[in-house]
């Protein structure tokens, strides 16, 4: 089987080098396909310009090309030797170093490759030069859904965890990759309010915020005027009367302070954004499951990392890593500015997953 | 857990500017990345300059090659980085030799176009000396032309190397950027300790090329310096090497040429 296992490694190509980067980017560049990062609205559209250009230029490596087509169907493999992508935000780091300390700790070799954005990686994963990588279900699914079926394939990640996993590994089996099981942690939008607010007005969730029908002034990205799980959302499940979006970004510092100031009344971040407290804000949970199901989910290269040996090591993390946990952690590398490794080594030896 | 405790107060923390802890934290990161910064300019350079010399002197031999060499050098300088290592992707794949591959093609046009410039600037009556003296093309090439070259040349190599120091930083879009990693991955999250120290980092290296070359120019044109024989008269050539071609046209120096026989 012709099969090319790596690009062919340059003279003295160091993965350590860039495997002990420092701390990832962090919350404005996840992949700009994502539904909502926390991404201030200029630097998205910047990235989104980038990122389409790099995927139009990109468009012929994509798939699996003819050499690779082998490795579709060729029996999960078991290399020693992993390469772990992350797509350089703080969150997709921090999992990428625990996935290198499990599997390391399995007795896996590891290196750690930053690559900007999933256009990528991804295609990386497929060839096998980048062998595991940190993903978000709802999010991945639908983006290999329009890699698969055009951009304006209608979407299959929804809010319902089963139906997401079902149509993501539909769509990654052909391509040669693994999802492996999700794990507790979800990095969802999210709402939130002031505690005075939340207090006043006795709101615990978003159905509370809709019955109790104030005027609500929403501080997000630009795009939430359109996206089905933002203010269109808001109003059609939860019969909230959103009177406008400010567009002040997806949970930057600018738009937790209007909320905190008084100016607007709900802010859309995200479920691990640790800084809530700070602003004296408090999330409304989404009860009636608007949010689609972005549950952290290791994929897998099946020909290079397929075996049950990788899949029983990230395992490990499923019961460990909740929501909480991983707001926790990114917050000490966004805010604190610590070591993306250290912090993720501090977190696993806590937890009792490492010695 | 630890995210309960309260935040540590730090320059890091605080998100200063000038951070030490920043550097103690950071010492091995900083050091591959400068590590990695060099391996790419270097290589690169080198890489380019191994192909370039060859051109030029073709562009020069070859009356009909020089219009091909230069326009597809030209060509390939005016493809936006960006879109350079995208094209490059399919062919290496995510790599060091991606970004080498992308920085030794900007680099070939600097090097080409300078190469050039000096080669043409080389007077007719030396080359027509020379050959009065025996020299086979070879030999004239060799101890005539391309010494008298230098100065020129070195002019482009500076330029392409500093060129190049700053463009591998690009290469962080594929993981292979050195500082530019840092540089990159500190503008998202506003660390400014580390924009700050990894873009002074690429600043220093950038002079220190600068100067190394100048300095082995200074070496290699021996006869291009200040106070150099006693009794030459009229102007002397300043030690900073003449401005870079812009264009096809030979403006290299033309003064070498008195100074042929201490070379040969």
């Amino acid at each position: 089987m012709r099969r090319p296992r790596r690009a062919p490694a340059p003279p003295g190509r160091p993965p350590e080098a860039s495997a002990r980067r420092a701390p990832g980017p962090g919350t404005v560049c996840r992949a700009p396909d994502r539904p909502a990062g926390r991404t201030p609205g200029r630097s998205a559209r910047r990235r989104a310009v980038l990122a389409g250009l790099l995927l139009a230029l990109t468009g012929c490596a994509t798939g699996p090309s003819l050499e690779n087509r082998g490795q579709v169907t060729a029996p999960p493999g078991d290399s020693r030797d992993l390469t772990i992508g992350t797509a350089g935000f703080t969150e997709s780091e921090l999992l990428a170093r625990m996935y290198a300390l499990l599997l390391r700790r399995a007795g896996y070799r590891t290196g750690i490759l930053t690559v900007t954005n999933r256009e990528l990686y991804e295609p990386a994963l497929e060839s096998g030069r980048i062998d595991v990588v940190p993903e978000y279900a709802a999010t991945f699914a639908d983006w290999l859904n329009a890699k698969a079926n055009g951009p304006d394939a209608a979407t299959v990640g929804s809010p319902d965890l089963t139906a997401t996993m079902t149509a993501l590994r539909r769509l990654a089996a052909p391509r040669g990759l693994t999802v492996l099981e999700p794990g507790r942690a979800v990095d969802q939008n999210a709402f939130a309010v002031t505690e005075t607010y939340a207090r006043e007005h006795r709101l615990r969730n978003l159905s509370d915020l809709g019955r109790a029908g104030l005027p609500v002034r929403l501080a997000a990205g630009d795009e939430c005027v359109r996206r089905p799980y933002c203010a269109p959302g808001l109003r059609r499940v939860y019969a909230i009367d959103i009177t406008a979006v400010d567009p002040k970004g997806v949970g930057t510092t600018q738009a937790k302070q209007a909320v905190r100031d008084g100016r607007d009344q709900l802010v859309l971040t995200t479920t691990t954004d640790a800084t809530l407290d700070g602003f004296g804000l408090v999330l409304l949970a989404d009860d009636k499951h608007l949010q689609n199901a972005d549950y952290l989910v290791p994929v897998v290269n099946r020909a290079r990392a397929g075996g049950p040996g990788v899949a029983r090591a990230l395992n490990a993390l499923r019961p460990v890593l909740t929501t909480a946990d991983l707001a926790a952690l990114n917050e000490q590398v966004d805010s604190w500015r610590r070591l993306p490794e250290d912090v993720a080594r501090d977190y696993l030896t806590a937890k009792g997953l490492l010695p | 857990m630890e995210g309960m405790t309260a935040p540590p107060d730090d320059c890091l923390a605080r998100n200063e500017w000038i951070c030490g802890a920043y550097l103690s934290s950071r010492r091995e990161i900083l050091r591959d990345a400068v590590l990695q910064h060099l391996h790419l300019t270097v290589v690169s350079v080198l890489v380019a300059l191994v192909v370039a010399v060859p051109l030029a002197v073709a562009a020069r031999r070859l009356r009909w090659a020089a219009g091909p060499v230069l326009g597809l050098t030209t060509v390939l300088y005016t493809i936006p980085s960006l879109a350079m290592f995208s094209l490059l992707l399919p062919v290496y794949g995510l790599s060091a030799t991606l970004v080498i591959a992308g920085l030794a093609l900007y680099s070939l046009t600097l090097l080409v176009r300078n190469i050039l410039a000096g080669l043409r600037a080389v007077p007719e009556e030396t080359r027509q000396a020379a050959r009065g003296m025996g020299y086979g093309p070879v030999r004239l090439l060799l101890a005539v032309e391309l010494p008298l070259a230098l100065p020129t040349a070195m002019a482009g190599l500076r330029i392409a190397t500093v060129s190049a120091v700053s463009l591998a930083t690009i290469g962080a879009i594929v993981g292979f950027g050195g500082l530019g990693n840092l540089i990159y991955s500190g503008m998202n999250t506003y660390f400014k300790a580390q924009v700050l120290t990894a873009s002074v980092l690429c600043v220093v290296i950038a002079v220190a090329a600068d100067l190394l070359l100048l300095f082995v120019q200074r070496l290699l044109t021996p006869w291009t310096r200040r106070g150099g024989r006693p009794g030459r008269a009229g102007p002397r050539r300043a030690p900073a090497p003449p401005k870079p071609a812009e264009s096809a046209e030979p403006t290299g120096p033309t003064e070498p040429a008195q100074r042929t026989e201490p070379v040969a």
